[in-house]
């Protein structure tokens, strides 16, 4: 395409935009937190010279690597409830009439308009002990007393999935969206039994989408701070409650910076293992 | 192209607009610390707008005032004790212009020119109280709980609310094992979350925004509280407990201090002298509950609220009382990392 | 009866979203102060929240930064998913890379980030670093959206403008403009939404200056049951909705 003598300084003035505001808002303040990382903690300022690693050692702490662990574990736990609700659920979804899907899909997006923190508050009225569902049940003669739900584990793990759920089910449904049900069709064809299908045909066709819904919720259940906040009564802390109580309480920003460089690496891996998968289904499809 | 600038140029100018309104004061203050109608009357006698945010830690505070210290975001601000001593010596304090300020002669003589701000240059005393235990006595049966260490009882399991502030809880733990609560000894400090640790199981929740909220809300029956949210939750559940353990109370005093750049030092100095008045003085403290260091204003407390032994102690409530004092940044780092172990240890 | 099953499998997963929704809404008309019990039908949290000047002003902050940030973004989003659409440039696939890094994230790395960011700048803790933020976060929501429209887009139209003497400019403006413009206010909506939405990082951005509903409803649904925050939900909710319906009444009408 030869350049028109005015498409020349719109291009570069777009391009200029673009790149100068990731560069300034993306790369620099990565660069920043990489750069805070390997300075020492400065009681008066923020951050002082020598460089060194005691940021990355103290994360290898056996205390702090327990509560590394214990987030992980509630992430993990949160990300599979949300797969094995968020699977069904889309391959259900992508096979509702079209325009019922947009409606469907639509009404995914609606809870975000009431903010999340005042979202997670209502779900506070729902566990509390003298909440709704322990009245209802209690109404209902189900149990005897009280069931103590708020400011626990698994309170945090209902908030988080609660709040993360449509992030695993959008990216599910499009790769639903996508399988051809002839291909379903051929494999019956071909004799593979429902099970077979769904094992050989149907799962390698959405791992994209289950790996890029994972790494949608996986990484922000490590870091909604608030979560534990008000559900886990400021217990059963995250990466991101480590990683807030160092920037902004105990002003040890070398440390808070390295925990979340580690998120960052934790980010890279799960993208290399989707880019992978991604590329075997390309050589599969091809071949 | 012409759009976009226009469209950029549009939200600079109103962000412009917005902060040029007439007379502001920023308040940064504990959450639920301040009545809305001392604020409001306030504002109708000066015509001073009060922004009015809190947190939940002097931590959180010293950490936000150090963020913003540039821009000049606050006006004024109530540390506690130990972080007025430490905010001062770190220059992050406006001395306080005494010929502006009225009514600070009414302040109890005990209760100023304390070592933390020696003649009052930097600090003027808001509030004063204690850390003590709350007790639900409707739900609580058997022995009466009467010091700390009865929180580690068996009985208590998952019924325990602690204030979400790390030197008040290890305060605790340091006085169960006969330590004081200041203690900058690493080993003792080790001991306290050891102790600590055992008492996990039995921990709901932390809170230091309203530490009578789970009480009310029926989630803890035993554990810390402040004395005047103790005072408050009194009015509508009377079971609750206000004790003061047998090791000792914590106690503190908060004081308004105007930080180093605030904007408006102006309306903080009325607004300080605003709150000394006797009346406003006793209307804080009998809303919220909590003792004011003003004796004038301590004249005009209705009896009740005088007598309420949780809000004024009796001289034999104070005794092992210890005053939180200023520790140093490197025993601060030592309790901060047992701190988050202990919060996020199962 | 599969077809049954999975119907009454999606009505019972929509259920349990909206189940909180609907006790926030129904709570926000509950007259009983304990809030956990139904004391019948009152508006007195809705009077007590417009008394409260700064739980209002913090709600239009809100709505204003997320009016304003989804704006920007659909701005920039759409130029930048032009440009990758269109142009042939060096870094095309780093650019790629950092939108999709950017989507993928986590909030709180790229919340200390900004932070760190506009402290050394010296970028004051308000509107701007709080808009400046959350562009950045929609932005590759934005361009993804866009982008999935122009790639199903017949390349023949704008050739066609220009043979027919078409400026780039004046092509942008009558024929792509118009093809992306579901696409434009699909991607407007997401942002608006994301912003609605985020507590991270404004938790990290903001300041005192320009204060919005996250940090306001913070303390005070950590203080314990505050019927007001469910009539700000209710509100927030309601607003979002009636401008929806207006934007799709004007879109409907601007087609005839």
């Amino acid at each position: 395409m030869k350049p028109s003598p005015m498409q020349q300084p719109f291009r570069t003035a777009v391009l200029i935009l673009v790149w100068g505001w990731l560069l300034f808002l993306v790369l620099a303040p990565n660069l920043l937190v990489v750069g805070a990382s390997v300075m020492s903690r400065d009681p008066a300022r923020f951050l002082s010279l020598p460089l060194n690693l005691d940021a990355y050692r103290q994360l290898l702490d056996p205390l702090y690597l327990e509560v590394f662990l214990h987030s992980l574990y509630m992430a993990v736990m949160t990300t599979l409830a949300c797969l094995l609700v968020g699977y069904p659920f889309a391959w259900a979804l992508s096979r509702v009439g079209k325009q019922r899907q947009v409606l469907l899909v639509f009404l995914l997006i609606v809870p975000f308009w009431t903010n999340s923190l005042v979202r997670t508050y209502a779900l506070k009225l729902i566990l509390a002990t003298n909440g709704l569902l322990n009245n209802a049940l209690l109404a209902l003669g189900w149990i005897d007393e009280p069931m103590k739900l708020l400011y626990t584990e698994g309170a945090v793990i209902i908030g988080l999935v609660y709040l993360l759920l449509p992030f695993m089910i959008l990216p599910l449904y499009s790769v639903f969206d996508d399988l051809r049900e002839e291909l379903l069709m051929a494999s019956h064809d071909l004799g593979a039994g429902r099970w077979a299908t769904f094992a050989h045909v149907i799962v390698p066709l959405t791992l994209p989408g289950v790996l890029a819904g994972v790494m949608l919720v996986l990484l922000p259940a490590m870091g909604l701070f608030f979560v534990p906040d008000i559900l886990g009564g400021s217990r059963n802390l995250l990466v991101g409650n480590v990683i807030k109580n160092q920037f902004l309480d105990a002003r040890n920003w070398p440390f808070g910076a390295a925990a979340s460089i580690l998120l960052t690496l934790a980010m890279a891996f799960l993208l290399f293992a989707h880019k992978l998968s991604k590329r075997r289904l390309g050589e599969e499809g091809g071949a | 192209m012409k759009k976009l600038a226009l469209a950029g140029a549009l939200a600079l100018g109103l962000s412009a607009c917005g902060s040029e309104e007439p007379q502001v004061l920023n308040l940064y203050n504990w959450s639920e610390y301040m009545p809305q109608e001392v604020l409001t009357r306030f504002e109708e006698e000066t015509g001073i707008q009060v922004v009015y945010t809190t947190y939940d830690s002097n931590e959180a505070m010293y950490a936000k005032l150090k963020l913003l210290d540039d821009s000049a975001a606050y006006d004024l601000a109530v540390p506690s004790t130990y972080y007025v001593s430490k905010m001062r010596q770190e220059g992050l304090l406006m001395p306080i212009d005494r010929s502006k300020i009225e009514g600070f002669d009414n302040l109890d003589p005990e209760l100023i020119n304390l070592d933390i701000d020696p003649d009052n240059q930097y600090s003027i005393p808001y509030l004063w109280g204690t850390t003590g235990l709350a007790v639900d006595t409707a739900d609580v049966q058997g022995e009466p709980v009467t010091a700390w260490a009865d929180l580690w009882d068996e009985r208590f399991q998952g019924r325990v609310m602690l204030t979400n502030d790390m030197r008040e809880v290890f305060h605790v733990g340091l006085r169960v094992l006969g330590y004081s609560g200041n203690s900058t000894d690493p080993q003792q400090i080790e001991a306290a979350y050891e102790k600590l640790r055992e008492l996990m199981p039995s921990v709901r929740t932390f809170n230091s925004d309203a530490p009578r909220v789970p009480y009310l809300e029926g989630e803890t029956d035993v554990g810390m509280i402040w004395n005047g949210e103790a005072v408050m939750a009194q009015e509508t559940m009377p079971s609750l407990e206000y004790v003061y353990p047998k090791e000792g109370i914590i106690a503190w005093l908060d004081s308004f201090v105007i930080p180093k750049n605030a904007k408006n030092p102006d309306a903080a100095h009325k607004f300080i002298s605003f709150v000394l008045r006797p009346e406003i003085s006793a209307l804080i403290s009998e809303e919220i509950g909590y003792a004011t260091p003003n004796l004038a204003a301590r004249a005009l407390l209705p009896e009740e609220v005088a007598s309420n032994r949780a809000s004024y102690p009796a001289p034999e409530d104070m005794k092992n009382a210890e005053f939180q004092t200023d520790i140093g940044d490197e025993a601060l780092q030592v309790y901060a990392k047992y701190w988050e172990m202990l919060k996020s240890g199962q | 009866m599969t077809r049954w099953l999975s119907r009454a499998y999606l009505a019972s997963v929509y259920l349990l979203l909206y189940l909180p929704i609907v006790v926030l809404v129904v709570f926000s008309f509950n007259d009983s102060r304990t809030g956990y019990a139904w004391g019948g039908l009152s508006l007195r949290w809705y009077q007590s929240l417009f008394n409260n000047h700064a739980m209002v002003q913090a709600m239009w902050n809100s709505l204003w930064l997320a009016l304003s940030a989804a704006t920007v973004s659909t701005l920039i989003g759409a130029l930048t998913a032009l440009a990758l659409h269109r142009y042939r440039f060096r870094g095309k696939k780093v650019l790629n890379g950092m939108l999709f890094v950017v989507m993928m994230s986590p909030e709180i790395v790229l919340a200390i980030s900004l932070l760190a960011l506009f402290l050394l700048v010296g970028i004051q803790l308000g509107y701007v670093s709080l808009l400046l933020a959350h562009v950045t976060f929609c932005l590759p929501f934005v361009v993804i959206t866009v982008m999935a429209r122009l790639s199903g887009f017949d390349e023949r139209l704008p050739e066609a403008a220009r043979d027919l003497g078409a400026s780039d400019f004046t092509m942008t403006r009558t024929v792509l403009i118009p093809v992306i413009m579901p696409a434009l206010m699909a991607g407007w909506l997401l942002g608006f939404t994301l912003s609605l939405d985020d507590v991270v990082v404004s938790t990290f951005v903001s300041g005192p200056s320009y204060e919005i509903l996250p940090l306001r409803i913070y303390s005070m649904v950590r203080v314990g049951l505050k019927p007001e925050v469910n009539a700000v939900g209710t509100l927030l909710l309601v607003f979002s909705l009636v401008m929806l319906m207006l934007s799709q009444w004007i879109l409907t009408r601007s087609k005839r």
